[in-house]
């Protein structure tokens, strides 16, 4: 009884500790950021890269880009998969859609920066750019007999030209200035620039509370919940309910809860980049400089968005709700269990398995990535957990690039839409990539040598692109001499 | 009589647009038998790259995004 009670509270304490600390700052631009992409970025701008007479060097670069910018939830994901592979630049570009979605896309990205380090969030980027290129490019040239019988319809799908307006450019930009103000952990941010004094005499009790309900063992990499973080959770509690009902029917219109809400979201974010310090007898508040960059971002978020169409302005907040709909709820069960989990895990475990990197330990940590299924972004909070467990960077990134790319319900839609044959060709290539690319991070974690592994990347894409266009030719003069 | 159909595997926005557009239809007055499409290969058979998608008579009318009440209805009575 008393065991599971401790687990209970090892969930509950991971919870709060996480909804305090790390959401905010990044998780609501996030959703914002997506909302806008989903909303304000017309399809079209990308897709009229995709046709079917796009040459390579334009196709592939353009599937990234529409992997990174317009697939930020399956409902864009699996139509344009298809649509790519069927009416659009064939089997290569659309794998490289595909694989580098759930990796390339703002919310991954803003995620892992601010969960497990800068520099993780850049290699996840990196190595997925140019093995989705690779991995697509491969399955092209395995399959390129399938895709030579490709039927000549015509592709009026992905003929519409459009253009991003100003205003969402603007929109889409200041929003990314807010994320980066808001995580970004440099000087002239994290200095002090003024500070004022509250007489709030519980200040230092409530903060003792609160470490006496969250207790903490700094040496796991567990963190307790600030008093600054339970106001920032009461916020976040407060969003909620007004967003409810502001945001549910926002198609037909905004109402006063919509107002409260993003007034709300906007005082979230700075209270957020305030630092209060209590000590006996009162309360410091000190304005960073964080304070400042979020609040003339917020400004020029504001500034941009009262010019787009009212219509835009709503499907954006549509959007937005509606990911933190999709993903918040799962996103907070995720993290809860895995605080149980942390407490159940030994160190001793994870370091014997995957504390060193090898072959073995990154093929162990993408097994797991295949056959856990975690939902959306889960996979984030998994791998933090096991970093603190002591897993080294390297099987670390191999199961980061497996997960989200390999789950049953992913690997299903692919089979479904290409075929078993390509499928499990594809399911294969992403095991093998993982590894590889996992045991390249930990090699270049442990010795530093990028020049010489950005190198043999390149070289490795190079190599395919010109087996591609000797392969397109020959067929193209196969098409001539028939 | 007409017929309206919702395509999407069945996330947040198909039902949201299923329920926009059952309101839309009911507060036009307008009769429609309402089809849920979740197949992937009958949803790839209208040029879409977004879901959920609206299909009036076997016309697609919009498609990635929820359209309001009042489009729905205009798209109906045409």
């Amino acid at each position: 009884m008393n065991s599971v009670l401790q687990l209970l509270n090892g969930g509950a304490g991971n919870l709060a500790a996480y909804l305090a600390a790390h959401v905010l700052l990044c998780l609501v631009p996030a959703f914002f950021i997506a909302g806008a992409m989903a909303s304000l970025i017309p399809k079209a701008s990308i897709t009229r890269w995709l046709g079917r007479t796009a040459p390579l060097h334009v196709s592939y670069p353009a599937a990234a880009a529409a992997g990174s910018l317009l697939a930020v939830c399956s409902c864009t994901i699996v139509p344009l998969f298809a649509g790519i592979y069927r009416k659009g630049s064939g089997l290569g570009p659309a794998i490289t859609f595909l694989f580098f979605a759930p990796a390339g896309n703002i919310m991954a990205l803003a995620y892992t920066g601010s969960l497990l380090g800068a520099e993780f969030a850049f290699a996840r980027f990196i190595l997925c750019l140019l093995f989705g290129i690779g991995i697509g490019m491969l399955m092209s040239l395995l399959f390129w007999s399938d895709d030579a019988r490709h039927d000549a319809q015509t592709d009026t799908l992905f003929a519409d030209e459009a253009r991003i307006a100003p205003a969402a450019v603007g929109v889409l930009l200041s929003l990314v200035a807010v994320l980066i103000a808001g995580t970004l952990k440099l000087w002239p941010l994290t200095v002090t620039i003024g500070a004022i004094d509250l007489p709030l005499s519980w200040a230092q009790s409530w903060q003792d509370t609160l470490f006496r309900w969250v207790p903490f063992d700094e040496t796991k990499g567990e963190e307790g919940v600030s008093l600054q973080g339970s106001l920032l959770i009461a916020f976040l509690v407060a969003i909620g309910v007004t967003a409810y009902k502001g945001m549910e029917n926002i198609v037909e219109g905004s109402n006063r809860w919509t107002w409260t809400a993003l007034t709300l979201a906007a005082l979230t974010l700075l209270v957020a980049a305030m630092r209060f310090t209590p000590y006996p007898g009162g309360l410091e508040i000190g304005f960073t400089g964080r304070v400042f960059a979020v609040g003339f971002a917020l400004w020029a978020v504001w500034h941009y968005a009262r010019r787009l169409a009212a219509e835009d302005c709503r499907s954006w907040l549509w959007e937005a709700w509606r990911f933190v709909k999709q993903i918040f709820p799962l996103l907070v069960i995720g993290v809860f269990v895995v605080g149980i989990a942390r407490e159940l895990i030994q160190p001793q475990w994870v370091q014997a398995l995957a504390g060193r990197n090898d072959l073995l330990a990154n093929g162990v940590a993408v097994f797991f990535g295949v056959f856990m299924y975690f939902p959306t972004l889960v996979e984030v909070p998994v791998a933090r957990m096991f970093l603190d467990l002591g897993m080294h960077p390297g099987p670390l990134l191999a199961y980061l690039m497996s997960d989200p790319e390999l789950s049953l319900q992913s690997i299903l839609m692919v089979a479904a839409v290409i075929g078993r044959r390509k499928a499990l060709a594809y399911v294969g290539l992403v095991a093998v990539f993982s590894v590889v690319a996992g045991y390249l991070y930990g090699f270049w974690v442990d010795r530093a040598g990028i020049g010489n592994l950005g190198l043999g990347l390149l070289v490795f894409v190079a190599v395919l692109a010109f087996a591609m266009r000797w392969l397109n030719q020959r067929r193209r003069n196969g098409i001539q001499a028939a | 009589m007409l017929t309206v159909k919702i395509l999407g595997p069945g996330c947040a926005n198909c039902r949201k647009l299923e329920a926009v557009a059952r309101d839309a239809a009911a507060s036009a007055g307008v009769e429609a038998e309402f089809v849920k499409v979740s197949d992937m290969k009958a949803i790839m058979a209208y040029d879409l790259m977004s879901t959920p998608g609206l299909v009036i008579n076997d016309t697609l009318v919009s498609s990635g995004r929820i359209p309001t009440q009042a489009e729905i209805r205009q798209w109906m009575a045409e």
